[in-house]
């Protein structure tokens, strides 16, 4: 065991997809668990170390209670290298689509009532790095197996994780489907992150900018087109919040002024 | 007070957790603990039209991820008055069938059977020196269910191909003909490992009687049968209750020990899932199914949860039978139906289904074609009272026959993953306190 990475993957405020998308590697997993120490996988086994030290912290989900917070930070102290597992940990995906308007008061209260919680004390739900130092960054709603092999192998042999520097709309290019921005559908893949092969543009479904957004695209451009196209700019931003966390909303509420 | 501190509860999609407070021969609490972040999808939900609903709640959870689009997608239909192609209707069943298939074979073989096989397996993987073969086998019946998701929903986890109105893509004749090969040969595996999981002695300690409640599954014609989806509701106390009345029938309450809803019926807790569409409608099993229903449910899997297990057994095999049937419907309907579009913009719809771990509710009503109230229950929140109540007859027995406080800590996780809880956004822990 001794020279084998330690690894370990922890979950918060997410669907578990991306400890599912390990699991998922269903030709690998042995192979995985034989490569690797893995000292912490609570949705995969009842073998776990919780307070070892691990070489790699695979995080997923965005934070939102107090305790949750704590474990974070012990975490955090833990791990050689935290790694951002997924969107939520990432950007804050869904349950971040609102973050900081204001009204999370009223949505809590509208769920749960005025009922007071004893477990833990709940607040707007966030991505990792608004809280500690994270590392690296496995992209992904959730991330899929070619991705996450080589994620996990790069981590196996000391590296950080790469992700894919080009959108979408690239992917989509390359296999040769019609474009559906063309066709007058509300279409994010020329601002989304690549990497997912075009899996919605490829069944004739748009992109709904799971994976976030990439840093070097022409967003005007696209913002131009779906203003020409009829969208209104309350349905290009809604369309956004779903997925592409908050700061990024900002971004394109400016961008739609100019535009 | 004895204090036994079990810190996490392991082989569960998402987090959870159990306290358990014995005092002499008092039985003194009994939580089931949901940290679960707040993620307050509900209210987000508002504002979204159709088509975004069925993107984004499906992301509560990603092993039931077909689940919750298909109950987003009946919420939406029927509220704002989609039409639904026969095409449409039995492709959204096939895609079922994959998640199925999927979540199930993930339950029964690698995070139950750990449980029980030579008195406990930490993992899957730890059983592969001595069960190889099964653990092969049953990666594999994963990996179909999988592979049926990629190709029906566009990915294995979180796919956008389907949506209300239809299908961006039908799959091909060449991918339907491949599920329905495949499907027939998992069946003689399936029928076997059932036979082997049947044959483990299970304990009796948790039985008590209570009732079960699982959708009235009705084919597109309108004729029963078994399957996962349904506009009525039924018990095993022979109640049947239109779906969009669910909220008069099975309360909802908020505990502060659970950030997950609780249910009641009759102002008692019940069960959902794969032992409860057997309880209700599993006599309308067909083939090798009925045969292992008939086979193997007995009267006292209605007073013991642990029999959810077997109940997912007999259902995968139900799914390997229906896929192919499935499979000769839809290839006898060539032509790809256009995608439909809402007739009103205003209206209530519920869209009530069978997830994998139980009956799944989508309940939202729109105004000016946006949803302008969500309500959205969950399995694991029908299931956590009756869970606790398994779990408090367990504690009882247990400790009036004396048992050591590690033992009862394992049965008590066995109980809570025999639901195949699915607490997705939460802390597991497992605490038992002994005076």
């Amino acid at each position: 065991m001794g020279d084998k990475p330690r690894i370990g993957v922890y979950g918060f405020t997410g669907c578990a997809g991306c400890q599912l998308a390990i699991i998922d590697c269903e030709d690998q997993l042995a192979d995985i668990f034989a490569a690797a120490d893995i000292k912490v996988f609570y949705e995969a086994s009842s073998s776990n170390d919780y307070d070892a030290e691990v070489d790699v912290a695979l995080v997923e989900g965005s934070i939102n209670t107090d305790k949750q917070l704590e474990e974070l930070n012990y975490i955090r102290r833990k791990a050689k290298i935290l790694i951002a597992f997924g969107s939520c940990a990432h950007h804050g995906c869904v349950q971040g689509m609102a973050l900081g308007d204001g009204n999370w008061e009223e949505r809590w209260r509208k769920v749960y009532g005025d009922i007071k919680m004893e477990v833990a004390q709940p607040m707007e739900a966030q991505p990792l790095h608004k809280f500690v130092k994270v590392d690296g960054w496995i992209p992904g709603c959730a991330p899929n197996t070619t991705q996450m092999l080589r994620a996990i192998t790069s981590l196996l042999n000391g590296h950080l994780p790469t992700y894919t520097n080009s959108p979408v709309c690239l992917e989509c290019k390359f296999k040769e489907n019609d474009c559906l921005l063309t066709k007058g559908q509300l279409c994010l893949g020329p601002l989304t992150m690549g990497g997912c092969g075009a899996a919605c543009p490829s069944h004739n479904t748009p992109c709904i900018g799971c994976w976030g957004v990439i840093e070097e695209a022409n967003h005007q451009a696209e913002l131009k087109k779906l203003i020409k196209e009829g969208f209104t700019e309350e349905e290009i931003i809604r369309r956004f919040r779903l997925f592409a966390g908050s700061d990024y909303v900002d971004k394109v509420k400016k961008l739609l002024e100019e535009v | 007070m004895k204090e036994i501190n079990v810190k996490h509860l392991a082989r569960v999609e998402g987090d959870g957790g159990i306290t358990v407070e014995i005092d002499g021969d008092q039985v003194k609490k009994v939580n089931v603990d949901i940290f679960e972040g707040p993620r307050l999808i509900e209210a987000l939900a508002e504002g979204k039209n159709p088509m975004e609903a069925a993107s984004f709640t499906p992301r509560i959870c990603a092993i039931c991820t077909v689940s919750h689009k298909n109950a987003s997608i009946r919420a939406s239909e029927r509220a704002v008055k989609f039409e639904e192609p026969k095409k449409t209707y039995y492709t959204r069943e096939l895609m079922h069938m994959g998640e199925m298939v999927e979540s199930h074979s993930l339950h029964v073989f690698a995070l139950a059977l750990p449980d029980f096989l030579d008195g406990g397996y930490p993992n899957v993987i730890a059983m592969v020196p001595k069960y190889g073969d099964i653990v092969k086998q049953a990666l594999a019946l994963k990996k179909f269910g999988n592979r049926m998701m990629q190709v029906l929903n566009g990915k294995f986890i979180h796919g956008e191909n389907a949506t209300p109105g239809g299908f961006g893509r039908f799959p091909s004749k060449e991918e339907l003909i491949e599920f329905k090969n495949t499907a027939l040969n998992f069946i003689e595996f399936m029928c076997t490992a059932t036979d082997i999981f049947a044959g483990i002695p299970m304990p009796a300690h948790l039985e008590r009687d209570t009732e079960y409640w699982a959708c009235n599954m009705k084919d597109y014609d309108g004729k029963e049968r078994f399957g996962f989806w349904g506009d009525e509701l039924i018990c095993t106390d022979g109640t049947i209750i239109p779906s969009e009345d669910y909220n008069k029938h099975l309360i909802e309450r908020v505990v502060p020990h659970s950030m997950a809803k609780r249910s009641l019926y009759k102002e008692r807790p019940f069960s959902v899932g794969a032992l409860a569409r057997l309880l209700t409608i599993g006599e309308r099993l067909t083939g090798k199914a009925l045969e292992y229903y008939k086979k193997y449910v007995k009267p006292e899997w209605k007073k013991n949860i642990i029999f959810n297990n077997h109940a997912q057994a007999v259902e995968i095999i139900f799914c390997l039978e229906r896929i192919p049937e499935l499979v000769d419907i839809l290839l006898a309907m060539p032509e790809d139906p256009a995608m439909t579009k809402p007739t009103r913009t205003e209206g209530r719809g519920v869209g009530a289904v069978e997830a994998p771990r139980g009956l799944l509710i989508h309940d939202y009503t729109y105004a000016n074609g946006l949803i302008a109230k969500a309500n959205i229950i969950t399995p694991t929140a029908f299931n956590l009272d009756d869970c606790e109540a398994f779990i408090r007859k367990s504690a009882e027995t247990l400790n009036k026959e004396g048992k050591e406080v590690d033992f009862m800590r394992f049965e008590f996780e066995k109980i809570a993953r025999a639901y195949d809880p699915c607490i997705s956004c939460a802390t597991h822990l497992v605490k038992v306190f002994k005076k």
